[in-house]
């Protein structure tokens, strides 16, 4: 019934009206000689109370009549004639159209009231489903998609067209159904999006040629849908305001940890070096030769860690401000970690090192200097931790043609698990800052390194220590690692 | 060499100046300074320098300029100052004729043992190459092609042996990635470092007592190599 037309709606209600009292007549007159005048009216009442209930005060009305007029027919004497002889049929007949009409009337209002309860019910319950999916939506296009489809469904319209004009940026639009041809036709509704602040948009309705006209519950439906939706936006934007200002709040706070750290570490290197060398220059003290030995190698030792720091911050700097492109190139893993040792070579006295990378490992595409300093910072990482006198292992292997897994493991002690993946953050430490020298960079540049180069790194406990292990693609550009021809020894 | 050998130094930095000329000549050498790379310039035109020490960020015209410029006219050495992180701006000083680079901060011994490499080379050059080289217990016989180790006879391929001659005919000084494939397998290789890894690889598996922990071939991070023998 729901997809008639009201006229159409309207007519047959008339019509089905009048086969209820005519079916009902037939039946009455069947029964004629059984049942007595007053039951008849009373019973005449039936169509007229479901006629209003179901098709609305005019078919009532109509049937009231038709009721009065064939009771007056067919069951007044004299029979088929419209006259009445006895004054007592004439009151029967008459309290019959007064009750009829009263009680058309009656079933009708309850009926609208019932209508419009049912509408409110409805309008409530789309407005709570509005709210409920909005609720923590936090971004713009989302909002506004989701009140674009709530509108397009609740009025069966044809097409929606959502347009926001953002006080600081672009204007942006949204269309409902997405693959929709544009209309030639103006919108039968324009509504605005409005809060206390201004207008942040419109809402353009496009009913249908069929329905273009809305119901005034609709209409302030509609309106409700574009307060909400205004209102949703405009918190959106106020929270991502107020994410920009959290964030550099907290940057503002990593660079004062940063400072904090900074300061602290290149102040410890900075006064070994000047006690030791106001030690030397001062004049009242003869120096063994072996006391100024050591405070000569204090002094170089402290520059070279101070070197280090700076090249940590630089590094850091890079990698947070994106400028870290690696240059990647293939290179021998072996080369890389070899160089590396060489290179820390007195610092790894207390340990053993043990290299484990197999003669056949491809050639892996890396920027050979970050990879470095990736292996640099791991194994210094293990050597400040692992106890003097336990050994290193490195170990490369190859996982599968597009990936390779190197491992650094020390057996130094386990890490607290939820410790694990936050030793990659920045200034980061699992023991307290005093006790381990460092800028707490490190390893959060290995991550910034292996995660530009599309690998991954974490960390792990095992049984018997410590493990630091990270992934390389083995692909450059789509391309495999090369090989090259083997030579033949002439000379 | 009769006199001192003359060494210009171009920095801005005061400080560096200051040591560099200090420690440069309690070494017996005779240093000039300059703190711009004009300054620098005209000295080393007015009284050329046996070697020039260059710093490659200066205020007024960059290294790189300097480099190319003394290079329209004298073939002296010139060692290239430049801060960690900066590999193509070594790379491009070597291009631009630079012979050797230096990392800011870095060891008196380690500058001395680039200024004494650079300034034999130079020798070389107008003198006669030597064409036995000795590093360790390697005797490289250039012009026999024969290389051993101790007394035992290295064999080599033919690309290997070019790749040692070349490194060794430049020891101490550093070669850059390019330069070497270019010497070695010709300009149209010059891209194809993988080529350089694999070989020195295989070198120092033949020549290095231990392959990983390499004497005689080393790597300088993101340039290139550098032959190291007997001094």
């Amino acid at each position: 019934m729901h997809r008639l037309s009201p006229s159409s709606r309207f007519i047959l209600g008339y019509i089905l009206g009048f086969i209820t009292f005519a079916i009902t007549t037939i039946i009455l007159y069947l029964l004629r000689g059984v049942l007595d005048t007053p039951l008849i009216a009373l019973l005449f009442l039936l169509p007229v109370g479901i006629n209003t209930a179901f098709w609305g005060l005019g078919p009532g009305i109509l049937t009231a009549f038709s009721a009065f007029l064939g009771f007056n027919y067919f069951f007044i004497q004299p029979y088929y004639t419209l006259t009445v002889h006895h004054s007592r049929d004439l009151i029967v007949l008459i309290v019959f159209l007064i009750v009829a009409v009263v009680i058309s009337q009656l079933v009708a209002r309850a009926q609208a009231g019932l209508a419009s309860a049912t509408a409110r019910e409805r309008e409530a319950t789309k407005l709570y489903e509005l709210s409920t999916s909005l609720a923590g939506v936090q971004d713009d296009q989302a909002i506004v998609r989701i009140v674009a489809a709530e509108a397009i469904q609740t009025f069966k319209a044809e097409r929606v067209e959502v347009t926001v004009t953002p006080a600081e940026a672009q204007k942006w639009q949204l269309i409902l159904p997405v693959d929709a041809a544009p209309l030639t036709r103006k919108p039968e509704w324009t509504i605005p999006l409005q809060t206390a602040r201004g207008i942040l948009g419109e809402i353009r309705l496009w009913r249908g040629e069929s329905t273009p006209t809305l119901e005034p519950i609709e209409e302030r439906l509609l309106r409700t849908f574009a307060s909400q939706g205004a209102m949703a936006l405009e918190r959106a934007w106020l929270t991502q305001t107020e994410t920009r200002a959290k964030v550099l709040e907290e940057s503002d706070h990593l660079k004062s940890a940063l400072l904090s750290s900074v300061s602290h570490e290149l102040r410890s290197p900075l006064a070994t070096i000047k006690a030791s060398i106001t030690s030397l220059r001062s004049g009242n003290v003869q120096w063994k030769s072996s006391a100024r030995e050591d405070l000569l190698a204090t002094v170089d030792d402290e520059t070279d860690h101070l070197n280090r720091l700076v090249g940590n911050l630089l590094d850091m700097s890079r990698i947070e401000s994106g400028a870290l492109k690696p240059q990647r190139q293939w290179n021998l893993l072996a080369e890389i970690i070899g160089g590396v040792i060489s290179r820390i070579r007195k610092a790894t006295e207390q340990h053993q090192l043990d290299l484990d990378v197999p003669e056949d490992l491809p050639l892996v595409p890396v920027d050979y200097v970050q990879m470095e300093q990736v292996f640099d910072n791991l194994i210094s990482n293990s050597l400040k931790y692992a106890p003097p006198n336990t050994t290193i292992h490195i170990s490369a292997r190859k996982q599968n043609d597009t990936t390779l897994g190197v491992t650094v493991r020390n057996q130094g002690p386990p890490v607290p698990q939820e410790h694990l993946d936050r030793i990659f953050d920045k200034f980061y430490r699992v023991t307290a800052a005093d006790r381990v020298t460092g800028t707490g960079l490190g390893l959060s540049i290995c991550k910034g390194i292996i995660e530009a180069h599309g690998g991954r790194i974490w960390a792990e406990n095992l049984p018997d220590g410590f493990a630091f292990n990270f992934t390389l693609p083995l692909n450059l550009d789509g391309a495999p690692p090369p090989t090259l021809p083997v030579e033949s020894e002439t000379i | 060499m009769s006199t001192s050998p003359h060494i210009l130094v171009i920095d801005d930095e005061p400080q560096i100046l200051r040591a560099m000329r200090t420690i440069l000549t309690e070494k017996k050498f005779q240093v000039t300074v300059a703190n711009r790379g004009e300054e620098g310039l005209t000295l080393a035109a007015a009284n050329p320098p046996d070697l020039v020490i260059l710093d490659l960020g200066l205020p007024d015209i960059d290294g790189f300029e300097v480099c190319a410029r003394l290079r329209e006219w004298t073939q002296i050495p010139i060692i290239v100052l430049s801060v960690r992180d900066s590999e193509r701006d070594k790379v491009a000083a070597l291009d631009k004729g630079a012979d050797d680079y230096l990392t800011k901060p870095f060891g008196i011994e380690e500058l001395l043992a680039r200024v004494r490499v650079a300034l034999r080379h130079s020798a070389q050059l107008q003198g006669g190459k030597e064409t036995v080289i000795k590093a360790g217990e390697l005797i490289i016989d250039l012009p026999r092609h024969v290389i051993k180790r101790g007394s035992a006879e290295v064999k080599l391929t033919a690309t290997e042996f070019k790749l040692l001659a070349y490194l060794a005919a430049n020891t101490g000084r550093v070669l850059t990635h390019q330069s070497i494939l270019i010497h070695v397998w010709g300009p149209a290789d010059a891209d194809h470092t993988e080529y350089l890894r694999v070989y020195m690889r295989q070198l120092r598996r033949k020549l290095e007592v231990d392959p990983e922990r390499p004497q005689y071939i080393l790597t300088e991070p993101g340039v290139g190599y550098r032959f190291m023998a007997d001094e």
